[in-house]
């Protein structure tokens, strides 16, 4: 599903040259779930931001599915990001004017579809992140558990592929981060691929493999033996 | 996206920011309301000259007797009658650009008919005065010449008089009281209405002879008339005509070029150039304040979105991580600034509504609503949103992805 190779990054700061990430080599199949591990300035959220189409690399070459995408302008980049890359942010990043179920439909408004079809889909993906009556709550009338439940919900909304998570469970307590992983395990349950970045080792464990990097390397890949 | 669904993202940020939203539109509101005052005032001014020349008749002088100031003493307006039927003839004689003057004799008295009472203005004068007047027949005739010759007590009467003594009867043959005096009614004038001064249709209109010798003999001994209204060949001889009449009659009144002249000459469309000029002139005025103001408030629009985006750099960042391409971003912001935009243009339509009704109500100044100012309006205003808006929306939409949704 995604094939990285020799890819770097590299960010240009006045005259110092930061190497985000250095010659990274990597592939994640199908139903993965993939943690990446490592302290800030790793350059784990970097490398999520690449596999995300949210940023594109300085060399190398990424293939997404059928795509490679560093060729890739940036209105098929908004498109795959819309159809099979979903987001779940450590701010949750919801809109605040925007109540749970237009914040879950914003997908599916870029992605053109009908105003029945699309708010059947939001119910839908709210019910399943267990927040059926808080449908009509602002972002700021809702927990923060709440809130992740709806970012996840308007992530899975358009039925992606892949669901990146950056560090989903940073902004919450323990309980209710441990709620959130539950959900995520069993997206990944139904076939979903997940990459999760984290510096927390017990929720990193959720995952099938770990990945741990440092100085925009990968310091280890292995499956996770206690998973 | 949908046109509809980026419309109702709009507004649901411009509602967020509802104070913030009304001030932006405010140099489009005032703008857009001087718009249509301007149009107004101008098809206004038009459309009264008009009328006014449809009323009292084109290329017409009219000259009235005017109590001279006697050594240093006012004699008193209208005190004394200057003008007779000598000037009258002498004027026709010697200037061949006059093509009819019709004299005139007058009074305000009680006539009397069917049991009713009512005081109104009668006019002594020949039928000369129908045509320079732009009088037309409802019913009945213009005066005979025989009438005219033999002092005939016949008269015709106007709307106003009509309604008040007949109400809708038709008068003609009916017998009124001029006076105590009965005269046969043989003609009833069309309605012109009124004007801001006087009613013109609150008049009886009789043969100047017997006027003169059954109603006015002692206001109007001998030959003396009230006043006299020439009519002017064409219209590019009306102020040579003007200055000729002032020489023939000083000449006539044996007063010197620049002594104080015991009549005045009145040109009916010098008066309505003046209206017409000072409506252009404010029309002008109003036209830069507009001007003015809607650049002005293209650039507070443009201003307060670009503090929008700044703001919503965030925003703009998780659109884009949902799937927003460019377009959408760019769309979403346009339509922003067209909505403030067009939302000030509707309140500046309703202000200049007000306005134009406030006038027109208290300084009896004709305005015209021109529907076309009201579509100038919205496409002076939509565009405006849209030029202005472009700018700020474009640097929305080429935020970089991943730097959007850091920013913080």
């Amino acid at each position: 599903m995604i094939n990285i190779n020799s890819l770097s990054k590299e960010y240009v700061m006045g005259d110092n040259k930061l190497l985000a990430l250095d010659n990274i080599d990597l592939s994640i199949n199908e139903g993965d779930f993939v943690s990446i591990m490592g302290s800030s300035g790793s350059g784990k959220s970097t490398l999520m931001n690449i596999i995300g189409c949210l940023d594109v690399p300085s060399s190398g070459e990424y293939h997404f599915r059928d795509n490679n995408v560093s060729t890739l302008n940036s209105n098929k980049l908004a498109e795959l990001r819309n159809k099979d890359i979903g987001f779940v942010f450590q701010n949750f990043n919801l809109l605040p004017r925007l109540n749970a179920q237009e914040n879950v439909v914003l997908p599916l408004l870029y992605s053109g579809k009908n105003l029945k079809e699309r708010n059947q889909l939001a119910i839908e993906a709210l019910e399943s992140v267990g927040l059926k009556d808080r449908v009509h709550h602002r972002p700021n009338q809702l927990s923060g558990g709440q809130q992740q439940r709806v970012s996840i919900a308007r992530a899975i909304t358009g039925s992606p592929k892949l669901i990146l998570a950056d560090e989903p469970t940073g902004a919450l307590d323990s309980k209710t981060g441990l709620e959130i992983m539950k959900i995520l395990n069993d997206l990944n349950a139904k076939g979903i691929t997940i990459v999760l970045v984290t510096h927390e080792d017990d929720i990193a464990n959720y995952g099938t493999r770990i990945i741990k990097m440092k100085d925009g390397k990968i310091l280890e890949d292995k499956k996770n033996v206690n998973n | 996206m949908s046109i509809t669904d980026l419309i109702y993202l709009s507004q649901k940020s411009l509602r967020s920011n509802i104070l913030r939203s009304i001030l932006t539109s405010l140099g489009i509101i005032i703008g857009v309301s001087s718009v249509i005052t301007m149009i107004s005032i101008g098809s206004g001014a038009r459309i009264e000259v008009e009328q006014q020349i449809e009323r009292f008749g084109s290329n017409n002088l009219i000259v009235r007797s005017q109590s001279s100031s006697n050594r240093g003493v006012s004699m008193g307006a209208n005190s004394v009658n200057t003008l007779t039927l000598k000037d009258m003839e002498a004027l026709k004689e010697e200037l061949p650009a006059i093509k009819a003057i019709a004299p005139r004799v007058s009074l305000s008295t009680q006539i009397v008919a069917n049991g009713n009472n009512w005081l109104a203005t009668v006019t002594g004068t020949t039928n000369d005065y129908f045509d320079l007047g732009n009088w037309k027949f409802e019913n009945g005739r213009s005066f005979e010449e025989e009438e005219l010759a033999s002092g005939s007590r016949v008269a015709i009467i106007g709307k106003t008089v009509q309604k008040n003594l007949f109400d809708t009867d038709s008068p003609i043959d009916e017998v009124i009281r001029i006076n105590k005096v009965p005269f046969t009614v043989i003609g009833l004038l069309d309605a012109k209405g009124g004007t801001a001064w006087a009613d013109l249709d609150d008049t009886v209109i009789v043969p100047l002879k017997t006027a003169k010798q059954r109603l006015v003999a002692k206001k109007f001994p001998g030959d003396q008339i009230r006043s006299m209204t020439i009519n002017v060949r064409s219209s590019d001889l009306l102020f040579k005509t003007e200055k000729d009449v002032d020489t023939v009659m000083r000449k006539l009144h044996k007063i010197s070029a620049n002594g104080n002249p015991d009549f005045v000459i009145r040109n009916y469309a010098q008066f309505l150039n003046a209206r017409q000029e000072s409506s252009r002139v404010m029309s002008i005025l109003l036209a830069t304040v507009a001007g003015i103001s809607l650049i002005v408030g293209g650039i507070g629009i443009m201003n307060i979105m670009l503090v929008t985006v700044t703001e919503r750099t965030k925003e703009i960042g998780v659109c884009m991580s949902v799937g927003a391409k460019k377009r959408d971003i760019l769309l979403q912001f346009l339509i922003e600034s067209l909505m403030i935009s067009l939302i000030g243009g509707l309140i500046g339509i309703a202000l200049g509504l007000g306005v134009i009704f406030g006038v027109s109500e208290y300084f009896k100044w004709k305005m015209s609503l021109d529907y076309m100012s009201i579509v100038l309006s919205f496409v002076f205003s939509s565009s405006i949103g849209i030029i202005f808006g472009f700018y700020p929306a474009r640097k929305a939409a080429n935020l970089n992805p991943i730097d959007a949704l850091r920013y913080e």
